[in-house]
């Protein structure tokens, strides 16, 4: 067999060869060099245009454009007034401000078969004003967070520490038991009693800014405050005792500048009720052109007068 | 010549075989199943029940090791949800693990596609036994057959959930049948069947397993759909919730850890359990979730975002310590770049020298239960029904949120419960057990917390678009222009 082998030996390596070479082409053809529709299969998956927006968090009149088109691979905006864009998730400011404009997105396929959908898109300005957190507004940090860092001709102590404050958490819950507050008593007061030991208890906060004709931002400055009575202790200041609270219209590394600026909005507080009997203010105030504000608090008194659970939060 | 020709024959063989082989021009969308065998018997039926948990459990990748067209069941499911949720990410961005945090998963993706492929095979197992459901004892045929469609609709509900609308397929149907194979239905068909699947549960089921559907179960999930709706039945699901509770057979572990290493515990309504050291019932996730001293396959999955260790700082009270670890030089941060998951620790861990942890003797087959539901999730989950979309001051919802938060060490009862709060309450409590991307979806917050993640991580490729996954590629292409491709 392999003398035989031998002698036939090129004549076997030519068939061989050629047998490969035609079951490979075979075997290539049916799977690689077909004509260019051969086989293949109509698209019945035309484009379906869609999309949604959502206004950017800087600006209302910015719209942030999301496509959720299928089977697509090229898109056309038309954003009126000749505006397009050929971006896939394009942004586009309507400069205009308020109101609704048709948005047509049309998407299409490399078979360029294509789908328009229009869309009203409706511009409005959803003003969400800052929330302001006052800190330490439950007085539970003792003094801290409400000084003034200076005082021309008078003390930075802001008012007495107290444990007797609200039974109120500052989230609303009952406590059970009283909480810390502030005090103040007659040799903190202001007014007759005005000495370079009165106590103004400030502090600094930033709202959002009122814009003269476009908006107006309200906020309300809210507190609980309780006064003794006299049966729990005697003595009425001139003009009763009472508890001022301010909004100032800028912020003050001085307290004597604090003291003497004109407050934005002023509320005295002079229910009489008892010690740990708190009443609760609703001061509401207009923020002014800056957004740069301040609470400020003092007392006018005879005997000891309460506040706890400070808070301003913008009106609904 | 005689002997060239034999040859040429064997050679012409070899390229007929490999040519013209079946599998290959014709292959079997995931969709479909031949129907080999079936059940004669009531232990026949049981024993196809049981083999429908076997596709939930999935197969070890420690065991199959190659990527492609193995079922891991639920063992990979922690890609297609934390990593793609603000919680957690992969250390290396190599492969295609590595995609779904960054936003990048493509219709071709692997591991996506064993996913939808897994959820297909539980739908089909568990269409196969209805087929021969009538083969059991005439008092077991009810019990049965919810069991079949409970799992059934957890299947869809996690498909519908991920994919948006799918093929919805409740019969045995061969691979010719491409209009149900390959036709997405609309997701109010789609969750109405979900709907009718687990209400046999809640009629017909009892609680007498654990890993095995029971009517808690059923209620538990079903709740779960209806605060999923794109219309929530808010009363439907809190009624659900009430009714677990008012069973009294479910309670909160006093201790946190126990949850997950005392298998099967009082507070388990529905869990998957794997065996460990045995390579047919044991998961690969829990070695993945290493990193420092890597016992998986990868670098290290799962590993925790620093603004969810924040947000554990501030709520996550004793549970912190049983969530999550760090170690070697971040293991005293109290934010660290690269926590890893300790919720699912192999046995025989001890993880107590920081420096140099040990994962017991067989990490790579660990036989850590995987928790579909837990009480606390229902006892959430009742709040946020009775919330109905809004801050509450109900105070039945605020004791029910208080319940899990008091287990953690809290005792700060707000009289105010905001959605923000029961979302951050559920963040923690439910870490790292899959929970997080679809209660981002429910709250309807999703776009708003991950795009300013995305944004915050530097992961560009993130739009709206990606809180879908793409269909399988595999699937859009068997089916000849049936299946839709979601936007890209």
């Amino acid at each position: 067999m392999k003398t035989r082998m031998t002698k036939h030996n090129t004549r076997r390596s030519y068939l061989l060869l050629s047998a490969i070479l035609l079951l490979s082409i075979g075997c290539e053809k049916a799977f690689e060099f077909e004509l260019p529709e051969a086989g293949s299969l109509p698209d019945n998956n035309p484009p379906v245009a869609a999309f949604a927006y959502i206004p950017s968090a800087e600006n209302f009149r910015t719209i942030n454009f999301n496509n959720l088109s299928t089977e697509s691979t090229n898109y056309v905006w038309d954003f009126g007034g000749g505006n397009t864009s050929t971006e896939k998730d394009p942004t586009y400011t309507f400069e205009a401000g308020e109101g609704a404009y048709p948005v047509s997105l049309t998407a299409r396929d490399a078979n360029q078969a294509e789908n328009t959908i229009t869309v009203d898109v409706n511009v409005v300005d959803r003003f969400v004003p800052l929330p302001v957190t006052i800190i330490n507004g439950d007085f539970d940090g003792g003094q801290n967070d409400w000084k003034f860092s200076t005082f021309t001709g008078g003390t930075t102590s802001p008012f007495n520490a107290s444990s007797d404050g609200s039974f109120t958490n500052y989230d609303g819950s009952d406590n059970g038991a009283k909480t810390k507050g502030a005090k103040w008593t007659k040799s903190t007061s202001a007014g007759v009693y005005l000495s370079s030991n009165t106590r103004y208890a400030y502090q600094a906060i930033l709202v959002s800014p009122s814009i003269p004709n476009e908006r107006t931002v309200r906020y309300i400055l809210e507190y609980e405050y309780a006064i003794k009575t006299p049966a729990e202790q005697p003595g009425v200041a001139s003009g009763g005792n009472r508890i001022i609270s301010e909004v100032l219209g800028a912020h003050f590394a001085d307290g004597a500048d604090a003291v003497a600026s004109t407050p934005v909005s002023q509320f005295v507080a002079s229910e009489v009720k008892g010690k740990t009997s708190h009443t609760t203010v609703e001061q509401e105030f207009i923020a002014n052109g800056t957004g740069e504000m301040a609470i400020m608090f003092y007392a006018v008194t005879d005997v000891d007068v309460y506040i706890d659970n400070v808070k301003v939060y913008a009106v609904e | 010549m005689k002997h060239i020709k034999y040859f040429v024959f064997a050679v012409t063989g070899v390229f007929f075989a490999s040519c013209d082989a079946d599998e290959f021009l014709n292959p079997l969308p995931d969709a479909a199943i031949v129907t080999e065998s079936y059940f004669q018997s009531d232990d026949d039926v049981l024993s196809g029940i049981i083999g429908i948990y076997d596709a939930v459990q999935g197969v070890n990748e420690n065991t199959e090791s190659s990527s492609i067209r193995f079922n891991r069941g639920i063992q990979l499911e922690y890609l297609l949800t934390e990593h793609r949720s603000d919680n957690t990410r992969s250390k290396t961005l190599e492969g295609s693990r590595a995609d779904f945090h960054r936003y990048i998963v493509e219709p071709d993706n692997i591991q996506s596609e064993d996913y939808y492929q897994s959820m297909y095979e539980i739908i089909f197992r568990a269409n196969n036994v209805l087929a021969y459901i009538d083969n059991a004892e005439a008092d077991n045929i009810n019990a049965y057959t919810a069991e079949a469609k409970f799992l059934r609709a957890y299947a869809y509900f996690n498909l519908v959930r991920l994919y948006g609308p799918i093929p919805l397929v409740t019969a045995v149907v061969g691979p010719d049948e491409k209009e149900t194979l390959f036709t997405r239905i609309e997701l109010p068909i789609v969750y109405d069947q979900i709907i009718q699947d687990l209400l046999e549960g809640v009629e017909h089921l009892d609680n007498t397993h654990k890993s095995r559907a029971s009517k808690a179960a059923a209620q538990g999930l079903l709740a779960k759909v209806y605060l999923s709706l794109p219309e929530p039945n808010y009363t439907a699901a809190a009624a659900l919730c009430q009714a677990i509770i008012d069973s009294g057979e479910f309670s909160l572990q006093s201790n946190f850890r126990d949850v997950f290493y005392n298998e099967l515990n009082s507070e388990i309504i529905f869990a998957v359990q794997f065996l460990s050291g045995n390579p047919e019932e044991s998961q690969g996730f829990s070695s993945e979730f290493t990193s420092y001293k890597r016992q998986g396959r990868q670098d290290g999955l799962n590993i925790v975002n620093t603004n969810l260790a924040e947000v554990f700082n501030e709520r996550g009270g004793n549970r912190t310590a049983a969530s999550y670890a760090a170690f070697g030089s971040e293991a005293l941060l109290a934010v660290p770049e690269n926590a890893e998951v300790i919720k699912f620790l192999p046995d025989g861990s001890d993880i107590s020298d920081r420096a140099n942890p040990s994962y017991g003797p067989s990490p790579a087959n660990a036989g850590n239960d995987w928790i579909i539901l837990r009480y606390s999730d229902i006892l959430l989950l009742h709040a946020e029904a009775l919330m109905a979309g809004n801050d509450t001051t109900n105070n039945t919802a605020i004791d029910s949120y208080m319940a899990v938060r008091s287990r953690a060490g809290f005792t700060d009862r707000p009289s105010v419960l905001t959605q923000s709060e029961l979302l951050n309450e559920r963040r923690v409590e439910l870490a790292f057990e899959n929970h997080r991307f679809f209660d981002l979806l429910r709250f309807g917050v999703a776009h708003d917390v991950l795009g300013a993640h995305a944004e915050d991580m530097g992961y560009t490729s993130y739009n709206i678009r990606r809180l879908l996954l793409p269909m399988p590629a595999r699937e859009v292409n068997l089916s000849e222009g049936l299946m839709t491709q979601n936007p890209q």
